[in-house]
């Protein structure tokens, strides 16, 4: 192969995993956290692409496919959560939100 | 005859259950009737049981018949398993005779008692304990029947529940009651350790080089006997019992419980003789308590107390002569003492029940002018109670007496004693009958019985109004009452005609073959026993006149004996002072120290902790969603390391 | 040569991936946090390219950049921008602990990367040229994938659904529009 090992890629979606991560839990926007979301599942996905291209198995990038489909799925649900809080005045902090508390 | 016998015992049970289902459906007198037909029942199966077991030759009356095999453990076998033999057959007529004339008697007595049905109940229980404890043929149910006994007692001594004392009582005689029933169960359970059955008619053997087994065995059947015989150092519950109707201080606590345990020692003997040591002991209770029974009635003023204390002294002498293998004669004396102490006691209740509930002997006087059967009957019982000739006690108590002579130093200190034993008795019990019955009526006695008044309620304070007023003519009780009273008073007459020791002797025949006595006294030693015995108790009796009929001289003063006799030499409150106190402050201290602070503490503690557990994590609930996240992240990071270490 | 232009292409892409997600972490307005993931989705597409997954690269353009990043825009827009600074707010461990977490995962990942994968990373299969092409991945979605397909339709079809259910307004009551509604229904009857 041409170019850098997979390591590298690696590496690469290793970094990208953790700023979703420190993302999802600095931000207090919502709206934020759902990007800092996606950054987590991309890194991800490069993994498992890279990993397919490293076994010659093609299955990985299927696996990339699914979880593309289910992020669309998990955004569509968030925004439609994040609008509905919207419309009831509420602030859209997730500090705020939580009346769940025990 | 085996069926005979078994009706003989299952009669009074069937009528207790029968009134204790029908409940209120029954009438109080049918209750009644219920109870005394099963025990005449009862009476006549003895009978046949008596004839057919006399129609054989000595060497076979022994059978047995087993119900049922109850426990079955390697060698160790107990069924219900009764045993008709000489001196079981003995027992059944006493206890079921004499307790039907009681039962009869109890007919009138408690006539218009609201509880009615429940005291016959209980009478009907307690006639059938009392003939399994004598019907036993193995020492287990020996102790069920025991321990029946203990209960019916507890249940008709607390019959009248709405008194204080008379819980009290109950309660005091069922706990003194159970120390026996401890030692008892201690000492059977030695016996199965050793391999032995505790049937009868098997014999006890343990074989030699067991002494110290034998004895411990002894002291156990001992302490049962001792604490259901009410005699030293058990002795307290006694007259405390006679808080209970008077039918019931005469059939339980005159005539038949108190003598379960001379029966429980002639039974065993076989285990005593070889504990020759413990036997002395039980012989030496025995004069012990006749002894200061007999001090103790003397200054009674509750004439049930003097014969509840004379019982306690009779007792005594059986257990003198059981302590001296003079079984035959201590039975003997145990059929005469049911006949006069019935007696005594039933026409004590004439008079009381006469006098409105009133039981205090100071206050009466002169009761013969209205009451002359009851004075005749109540003569003839005392008479034989102070073994005066021809009457029962003169034949059964001499015996015992002269059992005591020639066989050692402990043995004629036993003898003395028991002479001078008769001296009070004769003290006490004509203190008894000077007091109550002769002379003229006194002021108490006028007013309740001279004008024909009907009697409003029976001794105690449960204010029923009885209803009857058959007093009306010369303040006689019903014809159910007088009648007992005189069936039994002719019995204390001719009871003791069965057997003249030196001369004929059937009594002691009969219960040969089952209880073999150590001693036979030789004409010589009965008769002189039986010379210092009379002449002893006329002399009490003499003494008796002249104090209290006569008048003549006054009663000695002697402050110090006065008080320890009236306090009963202070047993109660020892045994306060040595058991109850240092129970209650057990108790105390184990609520205060234990209960309190650690188990039920321990129970707020685990609440409270279990409470504090929520609340902290309930702090783990911060309803943000940042720390749920940071939550999971943190498992993440853990996780990921676990994974790759433990691979 | 051409070793040398794909570690250069590698090189720009996989510098603007990690400045583009760190720009999504960082700003304020979130409406520059959503061009940032734009742009972020893009530098993935290439490196997607050079893994030879040319489909999902597509993919990744057209339907993540194109229709997700698009909704997000219009949510963002509807929304406002609201300022809310990175480090504020919150238990005060808070951000201690994020940092903390973030970087031992880095720091796991590589670890264990290094340590299980080591030298076998060195040596990638050989392909075809049909590798990650349409046919194959179609044809494995068909085939040996079926069941993922299927569960993944069904997974849409819900997050459809339950999108219309939040977006569906509610009663009309507590707005302003549905208080004038009441009085009006309350009128006319």
């Amino acid at each position: 192969m041409l170019g850098p090992d997979i390591a590298w890629y690696l590496a690469v979606s290793a970094f990208l995993f953790a700023t979703g991560t420190l993302g999802v839990l600095l931000r207090r926007s919502p709206l934020i956290v759902l990007l800092s979301l996606e950054i987590m599942l991309n890194g991800a996905n490069l993994a498992l692409i890279a990993f397919a291209r490293h076994q010659g198995d093609a299955s990985g990038q299927i696996f990339a496919l699914a979880v593309m489909a289910v992020a669309a799925s998990e955004v569509v649900v968030g925004l439609g959560l994040i609008v509905a809080i919207a419309r009831k005045r509420l602030d859209l902090d997730v500090d705020k939100l939580s009346f769940l508390r025990g | 005859m085996i069926i005979a016998a078994w009706i003989c015992l299952l009669a009074p049970l069937a009528a207790a259950l029968l009134i204790t289902l029908l409940g209120t459906r029954i009438s109080r007198r049918a209750a009644a009737y219920v109870s005394t037909t099963s025990v005449l029942s009862s009476f006549a199966a003895a009978l046949v049981v008596f004839a057919k077991l006399w129609a054989e030759s000595p060497d076979q009356r022994s059978h047995t018949s087993t119900a049922w095999e109850w426990l079955n453990a390697g060698t160790f076998h107990v069924g219900l398993r009764i045993l008709v033999d000489p001196l079981s057959v003995m027992m059944m007529l006493i206890v079921s005779g004499v307790g039907f004339l009681i039962v009869a008697y109890s007919i009138g007595y408690m006539d218009g008692d609201d509880e009615e049905r429940r005291y016959f109940g209980y009478m009907a229980l307690f006639v059938f304990s009392m003939l399994a404890l004598v019907q036993a043929g193995n020492l287990v149910i020996l102790l069920v029947g025991w321990g029946l006994v203990g209960l019916s007692s507890y249940l008709l001594i607390g019959f009248w529940h709405e008194r204080p004392a008379a819980i009290a009582a109950a309660k005091k005689a069922f706990v003194m009651n159970a120390i026996g029933d401890a030692t008892m169960a201690l000492a059977f359970f030695i016996l199965i350790q050793h391999g032995q059955s505790l049937n009868f008619p098997d014999t006890f053997d343990v074989g030699p080089g067991h002494g110290w087994l034998v004895n411990l065995v002894a002291l156990g059947l001992l302490g049962g006997a001792v604490a259901k015989s009410a005699q030293l150092p058990l002795q307290t519950w006694l007259p405390d019992a006679m808080e209970g109707p008077t039918p019931v201080s005469a059939l339980i606590h005159a005539a038949t419980m108190v003598t379960a345990g001379v029966y429980l020692i002639v039974r065993t003997h076989a285990i005593f003789e070889q504990a020759p040591r413990v036997q002395e002991l039980a012989a030496g209770l025995g004069a012990a308590t006749l002894l200061m029974a007999g001090l103790i009635a003397l200054v009674q003023t509750d004439i049930k107390r003097v014969i509840a204390y004379s019982t306690m002294s009779q007792i005594g002498y059986m257990f003198l002569g059981a302590g001296l293998g003079a079984y035959g004669s201590a039975m003997f004396h145990l059929m005469t003492h049911a006949f006069f102490k019935a007696l005594l006691f039933l026409a004590a209740g004439l008079v009381i029940h006469a006098l409105a509930g009133e039981q205090d002997m100071r206050k009466m006087g002169g009761v013969g002018r209205a009451m002359p059967v009851t004075r005749i009957t109540f003569l003839i019982g005392s008479l034989a109670l102070v073994g005066i000739p021809p009457f029962a006690g003169f034949f059964s108590k001499d015996s015992i007496i002269a059992s005591a002579l020639g066989q050692g130093w402990y043995q004629d200190l036993l003898f003395a004693v028991a002479l001078i034993g008769t001296l009070l008795t004769g003290i006490y019990a004509f203190r008894l009958y000077f007091l109550v019955f002769p002379g003229e009526p006194s002021p108490f006695v006028e007013e309740h019985l001279m004008h024909g008044s009907h009697a409003v309620g029976v001794e105690g304070a449960h204010g029923e109004s009885h209803g009857h007023d058959t007093h009306e003519h010369r303040g006689e009780g019903p014809f159910s009452m007088t009648a007992p009273v005189l069936v039994l008073a002719v019995l204390a007459v001719i009871g003791g005609w069965i057997q003249f020791a030196p001369l004929w002797h059937p009594i002691s025949d009969w219960l040969e073959p089952v209880a073999r006595p150590l001693t036979e006294p030789t004409n010589t030693q009965e008769a002189l026993a039986s010379l210092f015995a009379v002449l002893l108790g006329l002399a009490g009796i003499g003494v008796a006149w002249v104090l209290y009929s006569a008048r003549r001289w006054q009663v000695p003063r002697w402050a110090l004996g006065q008080r320890l006799l009236e306090h009963k030499f202070y047993f109660d409150e020892a045994y306060d002072f040595a058991f109850y106190r240092p129970s209650v402050a057990l108790a105390d201290y184990l609520r205060r120290w234990f209960e309190e602070p650690v188990i039920q503490g321990s129970i707020t503690e685990v609440a409270g902790g279990v409470r504090d557990l929520g609340f902290w994590t309930r702090r783990l609930q911060t309803g943000l969603v940042r720390t749920y996240a940071l939550a999971i992240a943190a498992s993440l990071v853990v996780l990921m390391v676990v994974f790759v270490a433990v691979r | 040569m051409g070793n040398v232009v794909v570690w250069a292409v590698w090189v720009v892409a996989a510098f603007s991936c990690l400045a583009s997600g760190i720009a999504v972490i960082s700003f304020t307005n979130p409406f520059y946090s959503a061009l940032a993931l734009i742009g972020n989705l893009a530098s993935l597409a290439v490196l997607y390219l050079l893994l030879s997954a040319e489909f999902v690269a597509a993919g990744q353009v057209l339907v993540y950049a194109g229709a997700v990043m698009v909704m997000f825009l219009f949510v963002t827009a509807y929304l406002g921008g609201h300022a809310d600074a990175p480090w504020a707010g919150g238990p005060s461990w808070q951000q201690f602990g994020a940092v903390l977490a973030a970087g031992a995962i880095l720091v796991e990942v590589i670890v264990v990367i290094g340590l299980k994968a080591g030298g076998r990373l060195s040596h990638e299969a050989k392909i075809d040229s049909n590798f990650g092409s349409p046919q194959q991945i179609g044809r494995l979605f068909l085939t040996d994938h079926l069941l993922a397909f299927e569960i993944t339709s069904v997974v849409l079809l819900v997050a459809a659904v339950g999108a219309v259910i939040l977006g569906a307004h509610s009663r009309r009551s507590g707005t302003t529009a549905g208080v004038i509604h009441e009085r009006e229904v309350r009128a006319r009857s």
